[in-house]
């Protein structure tokens, strides 16, 4: 195990000890503060690097507007045959060559850096210290000395009596289960078509979730390393800015933020439209329909030139 | 050995998969894929398994993707969710 992934830990010492020796003249390298940075540029380098999987998802979704004719009527013929109706989705995503699913490729290719990480910092973390990577002894001896708010970056929860080592742990435990929690919450108020009666299964499921979340990070994030914690904490922060960002700027069609933005639009642009039938206007189908085709065109214009 | 894995598998379709949204492109998912290919096909199974969590990447369109079972019929009933 530690053969096949020694390239890995070779690659993750070798950004941490980069950007250690970049931000050292600042921080100074015996600092904790300049390992913390290190482990956060990491992430940023990591994250910035899985953006073009996360954009390609997003116009998948984005194609997924046109096919919308397509999915209700499989919807309505399918009625009552879940399994049915999973096909057909899926085979009509297919026929046209996009796919609004994420697929777990971005959990699973980040899953063995944070593996690696974890060893890495893990080693630093022993007594005596162990060397992973390209790091040498001299660099952990020096990690395993450098202290964030008086809290070594190498310290666990439960594997230590400090104080500040309990106080720094719990401050980005609990900030890595609030940083997921709103990410979860911004998404299913704001960022999800509103689902119909079908769905209400999986959205009860999902509320529950959005609470347990928080509480499995409590649990498991006691026998993490400090710098573990930091990057959790970081991966978790960007994600939620990336949401956030997509959310604002280029919402999901039909969401409640999609709405916003239309009606923030219609205004700057001085057209008067009645926002809140947008979702239920039965008695109007012909002028709903006119209007929807209006809306839509101001985001249709504007995306290519975004990307 | 293929009830433990599979019942693994069962736990996390129960218990971890509802955390994140769905995402697998392919039906039936890649874990009650993976869950059939084992119990049918035992060791060859877990690589049928692996081969099909590789297909579901960003680059791959997806689609309907049923184990077959020994006599190269598809296996489409009785594994769900």
């Amino acid at each position: 195990m530690s053969n096949i992934l020694n390239p890995l830990y070779i690659a993750v010492s070798w950004v941490i000890i980069m950007i250690h020796k970049l931000v050292s003249p600042i921080f100074s390298p015996d600092s904790g503060v300049s390992w913390a940075l290190s482990i956060i540029g990491l992430v940023i380098i990591i994250r910035i690097l899985l953006i073009p999987l996360f954009v390609k998802q997003i116009k998948s979704q984005r194609a997924l507007t046109a096919l919308q004719p397509h999915l209700k009527a499989i919807q309505s013929k399918h009625k009552d045959d879940r399994q049915k109706q999973s096909e057909e989705m899926m085979k009509l995503y297919k026929e046209h060559k996009t796919n609004p699913l994420a697929s777990c490729f971005p959990i699973l290719a980040q899953a063995p850096i944070f593996f690696a990480l974890f060893t890495v910092l893990n080693g630093i973390g022993k007594k005596p210290p162990r060397a992973h990577g390209v790091l040498t002894i001299a660099d952990v001896n020096n990690a395993a000395h450098a202290t964030i708010f008086g809290a070594p970056i190498s310290a666990t929860f439960l594997g230590s009596t400090n104080g500040s080592v309990k106080i720094v742990t719990v401050f980005l435990i609990a900030f890595m289960s609030i940083t997921t929690f709103t990410t979860q919450r911004q998404l299913m108020v704001k960022g999800m078509p509103k689902m119909d009666s079908s769905n209400n299964m999986m959205l009860q499921q999902q509320k529950i979730m959005l609470y347990a979340f928080p509480l499995i990070f409590a649990v498991s994030g006691v026998n993490f390393p400090i710098g573990v914690l930091i990057y959790w904490s970081t991966t978790n922060l960007w994600t939620w800015g990336q949401q956030f960002y997509v959310i604002k700027r280029n919402p999901t069609p039909g969401s409640p933020a999609y709405l916003e933005l239309q009606a923030k639009r219609a205004r700057k642009s001085g057209i008067e439209l009645p926002v809140e039938n947008q979702e239920e206007s039965p008695q109007t189908p012909g002028s709903t329909l006119e209007i929807k085709g209006q809306r839509q065109q101001p985001v249709k214009k504007k995306r290519p030139k975004k990307k | 050995m293929r009830s433990a894995l599979v019942s693994a598998i069962k736990l996390y379709q129960k218990w971890i998969s509802p955390m994140f949204l769905a995402r697998c492109k392919y039906y039936p998912s890649c874990s009650s894929y993976a869950a059939t290919a084992i119990s049918v096909h035992g060791f060859k199974g877990l690589a049928m398994s692996a081969w099909r969590l590789i297909r579901c990447n960003p680059w791959s369109h997806g689609g309907v993707d049923y184990v077959k079972s020994k006599n190269g019929s598809l296996i489409s009933g009785s594994a769900t969710t």
